[in-house]
Order: C-alpha cells, then sequence, then structure tokens
C-alpha cells in the first residue's frame, strides 16, 4: 500500500489504531492510576481492620473516599514545583518523563484482546502487533531505570543517590531472571508475538502457569521487584532514606512517579495475565463458541463477535484486576527485605532457578516431540 | 526478670521453602480483606453492626477515656458554689512546669466562710506538662486531673485559665476523686 494514499483501508486502519489508543489510555491513565490509589488505601485499610480514607466529601457525599482521587490531584495541582538548590535543573525535570513513558509505551505491544470479525474487517486489539513484542516490553521496561537513576542523581541529595543505586543494582539483577524465566515461555509457546501467545492459551490447559509453575512465581516476583513495590522497596526504603530516588520531588512531579508506579502495576498484570494466564479466554469456553452463542438470525456475526469482543476485554481486565488485587495484598502483607537479602534471592536463588527451568522445559519438549 | 530471647530460629524445610509461608501470610490478610468487606456493607448502608473494626470518627465520635487518663487540672467546686481549694500552694510549688499561679485570700470574717480561699487562681495551659502532681501534692481534694484534652487554641494567651474557667462541680469529679483515693491512698499520705 502507498503510505500517502487514504484509501478507505487505511483510514479504518487509521481510526481504529487510534481508538485502540485512547482506550488504553483512558483505561490506565484515566481509570486505573487514579483509581489504584484508592483501592491501595481503602485494600490496606479493610485488611488491616481500618476503615481508610473516607473524609474528602462533596455536599456531605463521600462515595467510600473516592473523592480523595480529586482531593489528590488538586493537592499535586496546587503544590510548589521544587528544584533544589545544586540539582541538575534538566535532569531533575526530565526523569519523571522518563520514568513515566515506559510504563504507558509498554501497553503498545500488549493485546487486551484477540482477533474478531468486524462487518468484513479484522480487528486486532493490539496497537501494535509487533513480531518481537516480549522484547520490545523488556527494552522499555528497562528504559525505566534511567528515569530512577536519573531521578536520584540529579536531585544533590544523599538519600536520593542511594536510592538510585539501590534502584539500578536490584532492576538490573531482576531484569536477568525476568528475562530468563521469559525464555521458557518461548520455548512452550514458539513465538514472540504477544497476541500470539494469547491465542495459543484458549485451551485451558494450554495456560502459561500448568506448563511454566515455576516461571509463573519467579516472573511475578522479579516484575514486583522490578516495580519497587514492597516487600522489594529498598530504591524507597520509607524508615532508611527518607523516600528513596524522589525525595526532592514534590507537585506533579512526583505525581507521575506515584502514577508510573501504579501503571506500572497494572502493566505487570497484563503481562503475566498475557503470558501465563490465558489471556482474554474465559476457562473451558472456546472464543468460537461465545460467537455462535451470540450468533442469532437477526443480530449478524458482527454483532456476536462485537459482544464477544466486550466480553473478552471484559475477562481480560477482571484477570488484570485480579493480579493487582495479588500485588497490593503481597505489598500490605511481607516485610521490606533486606538489601543483601534482596540480592541474595535475586542471584543466589532466582537466577539459578531460572537457568534449571530452561533446561527442564527444554528436556520436556524433546520428550514430548 | 531477665529472659534469654533465642533468635536463632532453626527453620523447618516447610519454612525455608518460603512460598508457603508467604501464601499462608497472605491468606490471613486475604481473610481479615473479605470479612471486613462483608461487614462494611451493612455499615455503610446505615446500620450499626457490631463490626472489628475499633476506628472511632473522632471529632463526630468520641470515646470514653479511661478514669486514669490525665487531662487538663480543674478545680473542685463545692455544692455551696465555693472552691474546695484553701489556697495553700502545694500545687503551685509541686508544679514542675510552674503554670498554677494563686493569689490567696485570708478570711475577714465577711467575704467567705472558709479561713483561706484562693482570690484568684489561674492554670497556663499552654505551660501545663499534664503530670499530674498538681493533684497528687492537694491535701484537700481540690485539684484533679479531668478528662478534657481538646484545649487547643488560637491565642495563646487563652490557654491561661482563670478561677471561674476551671471550676467544676464535684458531682462530675467523683469517679476521679474515688480514683485518686485509691491511688495516693496506697503511700499512706
Amino acid at each position: 500500500m502507498d503510505l500517502f494514499s487514504f484509501t478507505d483501508e487505511f483510514l479504518i486502519d487509521l481510526g481504529l489504531t487510534l481508538l485502540k489508543i485512547g482506550f488504553i489510555l483512558a483505561v490506565t491513565v484515566g481509570f486505573f492510576a487514579p483509581v489504584l490509589t484508592w483501592v491501595e488505601r481503602k485494600q490496606s485499610a479493610i485488611m488491616q481492620d481500618r476503615i481508610g480514607a473516607n473524609r474528602a466529601d462533596i455536599m456531605g457525599f463521600t462515595a467510600l473516599g473516592l473523592f480523595h482521587i480529586i482531593a489528590d490531584a488538586l493537592k499535586m495541582f496546587a503544590k510548589e514545583d521544587f528544584i533544589p538548590q545544586g540539582a541538575n535543573r534538566l535532569l531533575h525535570t526530565l526523569s519523571p518523563i522518563i520514568a513515566l513513558v515506559p510504563a504507558l509505551l509498554t501497553f503498545a505491544v500488549v493485546p487486551f484482546g484477540g482477533k474478531y470479525e468486524l462487518w468484513g474487517h479484522q480487528v486486532n486489539l493490539v496497537i501494535s502487533d509487533l513480531d518481537v513484542g516480549l522484547l520490545f516490553v523488556f527494552a522499555i521496561a528497562s528504559l525505566a531505570t534511567y528515569g530512577y537513576v536519573v531521578a536520584g542523581w540529579s536531585s544533590n541529595n544523599n538519600w536520593s543517590l542511594l536510592g538510585s543505586m539501590r534502584t539500578a543494582s536490584q532492576m538490573i539483577s531482576y531484569e536477568v531472571t525476568m528475562g530468563l524465566t521469559i525464555i521458557g515461555v518461548l520455548m512452550v509457546y514458539g513465538t514472540m508475538q504477544l497476541d500470539e501467545i494469547g491465542a495459543a492459551q484458549e485451551n485451558f490447559w494450554r495456560w502459561g502457569i500448568f506448563l511454566q509453575p515455576v516461571g509463573f512465581l519467579m516472573f511475578l516476583t522479579a516484575s514486583i521487584a522490578e516495580n519497587k513495590r514492597i516487600p522489594f522497596d529498598n530504591p524507597e526504603a520509607e524508615s532508611e532514606l527518607v523516600a528513596g530516588y524522589f525525595t526532592e520531588y514534590s507537585g506533579l512531579k512526583f505525581g507521575m512517579f506515584f502514577m508510573a508506579e501504579f501503571i506500572e502495576m497494572v502493566t505487570i498484570g497484563a503481562i503475566v495475565t498475557i503470558l501465563f494466564f490465558g489471556g482474554w479466554h474465559i476457562p473451558f469456553i472456546e472464543t468460537q463458541d461465545i460467537i455462535d452463542t451470540f450468533n442469532f438470525s437477526w443480530l449478524g456475526p458482527s454483532i456476536a463477535n462485537l459482544i464477544t469482543m466486550g466480553i473478552q476485554v471484559g475477562v481480560f481486565f477482571a484477570k488484570v484486576c485480579f493480579f493487582i488485587f495479588i500485588q497490593m495484598t503481597i505489598r500490605w502483607t511481607l516485610p521490606r527485605f533486606r538489601y543483601d537479602q534482596i540480592m541474595k534471592l535475586g542471584w543466589k536463588i532466582l537466577l539459578p532457578l531460572s537457568l534449571v527451568n530452561i533446561v527442564v522445559t527444554g528436556i520436556v519438549i524433546m520428550l514430548l516431540k | 526478670m531477665a529472659y534469654y530471647v533465642n533468635r536463632n530460629v532453626e527453620m523447618t524445610w516447610w519454612e525455608k521453602a518460603y512460598i508457603p509461608e508467604i501464601i499462608r501470610g497472605m491468606l490471613i490478610t486475604v481473610r481479615h480483606f473479605f470479612k471486613n468487606l462483608f461487614g462494611f456493607i451493612p455499615f455503610f448502608l446505615g446500620k450499626k453492626k457490631e463490626r472489628e473494626i475499633f476506628t472511632v470518627y473522632y471529632p463526630e465520635e468520641t470515646m470514653d477515656y479511661p478514669i486514669a487518663y490525665r487531662g487538663r487540672p480543674v478545680l473542685a467546686l463545692r455544692e455551696d458554689n465555693l472552691p474546695e481549694c484553701v489556697a495553700c500552694g502545694l500545687c503551685e510549688i509541686a508544679c514542675p512546669a510552674y503554670c498554677i499561679d494563686i493569689i490567696p485570700g485570708a478570711n475577714s470574717g465577711k467575704q467567705n466562710k472558709d479561713e483561706r480561699f484562693p482570690k484568684a487562681f489561674t492554670i497556663d495551659y499552654a505551660i501545663c506538662i499534664f503530670c499530674g502532681f498538681c493533684e497528687e501534692a492537694c491535701p484537700e481534694e481540690a485539684i484533679f486531673m479531668s478528662d478534657d484534652c481538646e484545649i487547643s487554641m488560637l491565642d495563646r494567651k487563652k490557654m491561661k485559665y482563670d478561677m471561674e474557667q476551671l471550676l467544676v462541680p464535684v458531682a462530675d469529679l467523683k469517679d476521679r476523686i474515688e480514683f485518686t483515693r485509691k491511688m495516693y491512698g496506697k503511700w499512706n499520705y
């Protein structure tokens, strides 16, 4: 196709892509990032036999504390945008962006639904169907490290620098495990395209969690460590380093780090869902079954496809929510590791385990052939 | 009593595997989460349900403080509308923060039935440390620690309470008087 010829096909593709981008942005930035701040407070509160945030009200109506989201946003807007003395002004301003953008960018290759036939047009629910999707996710996710390291370095603060040094070492150690864990998944499904991996898990017993149980646990551990949340929150350890790499940040710059953390939680949930938890599939129900159920005479196949699409996108995000719930539970259950314990877990336990996982996966695949 | 804490606990292989124990810990928190989540629903619908959450909505709801609580010191007011205080000045001396200021008045036969009475009695709550020494020193059961702790103000000068503000009827202080009798009677004052 000529790049500049605005055929109908091209316009439809362009429109669909923009729609998908808009949908992902609306879901992550518009829904998950703000709502998760509320969920984290409320879930931790209920878990610890407390009530939790419920004081922000509009005309005496509190909506279970949901207005705290608005209050938080207003507070962040109103705060002074502070750059400490002796800080590198350019990098100090740039680093929150470097931290936030990769978190959003990984969603470009994460499929949130399968392929659907709508009015003679193939709709693939992934923004960019890259051949190297999985590698792209890791390439972009590791870029976020720069944001955190630069943030700590540029703010001219000892605590920040210590935090960013810990970030660098921790993220590099756990990226090794993460990358090696993924190899097991690649060997099983034989593709790097995330939507093909998702489509391969239509059968319940072909889900990644059954084919790669050890890989699943290690990947979840490593990705929580990548996200620097408790129990792996050494880079921002409140009791040791004030707030770690974002000690000197205030206002919306701090908000961007905050948002990056929550969006990364969604990203982890989405990737774990795609790789290990059957993506958008409902257990024991195949996509074609759902389409056939809704394919009445007067509805037509396109409407049936549309309904199926809605159901499967809903299922996908329900699974993502489940993994967010698990991450939150882990965060509010386990205490922080010591620094040497994190390194020991990363290099002495997870790395050998992931290598063993690859070998065992290879042997099993060889034997089954 | 000294006791020895063994910190080198030998873990079983099950505990060393770590993941089962993590799951056990998470099950506890998740159980609390769901129990409270469903306990919350009637609570938010307006019904006061017996719940396991002890949070008190502070300004709207308040708790009854235990009787041993030391809030701001107050003066006891007898039934005949006169202060119990005889202006002996023992509390003034006992006060480590020097927040009590008494101007004593002697009986000239007309003003007061008592032999001695305070002409002015001020306590500066901005200085008071709520130690309760004044209560302990008082031989006349005249000054008591109340359960009132909400004495923050925008003006420091208003923190200085004079006698009219300090006086509280004895009937309101009954529990505390009994408590102090039990408490300080132990040492045979």
